[in-house]
């Protein structure tokens, strides 16, 4: 009888072992989630930062894509079969590894002007705060310099920065110094805004075609057809969807 | 305990085939989660070369050292094998002992892949995480993630590999009559 009791206590506490397996992974999933929140220091979102610039929804349409004019920032032949439109956030770490990769690509496609390269602005707030301000620099160098400057200073931008809201934005004057600008002008320019709407609008469009992380492109083909590309996506897969878009 | 489990689980070479097709496929789905559109696109088109069918999904897999961080390299990666691994082991639970299946493990595994894949989404700045999480209203919630949103492929690696230890558990624990009296 006593052992009959002893095996049905065992029985018991083995099925409150497992029942208890399932409350025990949740509690090790809060308690990440909330050591996480206490390793970030309780950080709040910046008064008045704009919030509403993720996508709303998953899947867009790509024809929404803003068409390509001369008003766009572009690398190469603007009549180039191939057009790469790309939305990139300044201090994210896989928009800085497709600047190079896609320095690259037109290091051989677009001297050939098989592409032109498109670049807008698409700056994530919630992860990058420092990249809206960023944006509205390279707006000023375009002012104060023309295209040519506008890449020149997202090269040097993309080059110095370390990413992940890394950059102290009192670097950006010195960028503009570095790349030959009136460091006053650019200044002034910097602290106005003029192109907060002309950044959103890019954001949006972004949103809009179904941009729902950065790097976001469009790869609009020879024929107008559109591919979505997501991600810093490596040289060899980026040369396939031109050789594709090309044909 | 583990180690016994596996062995008895991939003494058989069925539930190693099993593991690494899993694996296999939950990886590459996993890389190609941000270009699932393109991927598919490609796939289905008529006027796409068969070639082009082929090469360019495969050279999308490349994206696992550009796209993504050591980090959450690695946890997809280890989401991947354990994925794998946890559905090879339930099989074979469950092709022993259909009505003895733990629903601990079954909720716990499930949890650890709904976890992982928004860790992995989140490979790239913002993507499905960050997309999810607006849906809901609550994407200012990533300003409070120190690792961005990888925090979920942490879990995703933790609750899975629960849930192989719980179904190993389960493996090695035989069934018998218990004495009565």
């Amino acid at each position: 009888m006593v052992r009959k009791i002893n095996i049905m206590e065992e029985k018991t506490q083995t099925t409150q072992k497992n029942n208890l397996a399932m409350p025990i992974a949740v509690v090790i999933a809060g308690a990440l989630i909330a050591g996480a929140v206490l390793y970030s220091g309780g950080k709040t979102p910046t008064a008045g930062q704009p919030q509403q610039q993720v996508a709303q929804k998953q899947t867009g349409d790509l024809e929404k894509m803003t068409p390509v004019s001369s008003k766009d920032h572009i690398r190469g032949d603007i009549n180039a079969p191939v057009k790469v439109v790309e939305y990139s956030d300044t201090e994210c770490p896989f928009c800085k590894r497709f600047q190079t990769t896609m320095n690259e690509v037109m290091d051989t496609y677009g001297k050939e002007g098989k592409v032109a390269w498109v670049y807008r602005h698409f700056p994530i707030d919630q992860l990058h705060s420092k990249a809206r301000k960023e944006a509205v620099a390279m707006e000023c160098a375009n002012e104060l310099g023309g295209n040519d400057k506008f890449w020149e200073y997202a090269d040097r931008l993309y080059e110095v920065t370390p990413a992940n809201n890394g950059l102290d934005l009192a670097e950006l004057p010195k960028i503009a110094e570095y790349v030959g600008l009136d460091k006053s002008k650019f200044s002034t320019c910097l602290a106005s805004t003029r192109y907060d709407k002309h950044i959103q609008d890019e954001v949006e469009n972004a949103q809009a075609t179904g941009g729902n992380g950065t790097p976001w492109s469009i790869v609009v083909g020879k024929d107008g057809k559109k591919y979505p590309l997501s991600g810093a996506q490596p040289i060899s897969a980026i040369k396939q969807l031109i050789d594709l878009a090309s044909k | 305990m583990i180690l016994n489990a596996l062995q008895t689980v991939f003494r058989k070479s069925v539930y190693g085939i099993l593991a690494l097709f899993v694996s296999a496929s939950a990886f590459v789905l996993a890389v190609w989660l941000p270009n699932i559109r393109l991927v598919a696109g490609v796939v289905i088109s008529p006027d796409v070369p068969l070639l082009s069918k082929i090469e360019l999904p495969l050279s999308l897999l490349g994206s696992i050292g550009t796209n993504f961080t050591l980090l959450s390299a690695s946890y997809t990666v280890l989401i991947s094998i354990l994925f794998g691994i946890y559905i090879a082991m339930m099989t074979y639970f469950l092709r022993r002992r259909i009505k003895d299946v733990t629903q601990g493990g079954i909720a716990t595994g499930f949890l650890g892949v709904a976890s992982g894949v928004l860790g992995v989404g989140c490979a790239a700045c913002g993507s499905f995480l960050l997309t999810s999480l607006t849906l809901f209203g609550v994407g200012g919630v990533l300003t409070f993630l120190p690792l961005g949103g990888s925090e979920f492929g942490i879990i995703g690696v933790i609750l899975l590999g629960l849930a192989v230890y719980m179904t190993a558990k389960k493996i090695q624990d035989p069934q018998v009559c218990n004495i009565q009296n």
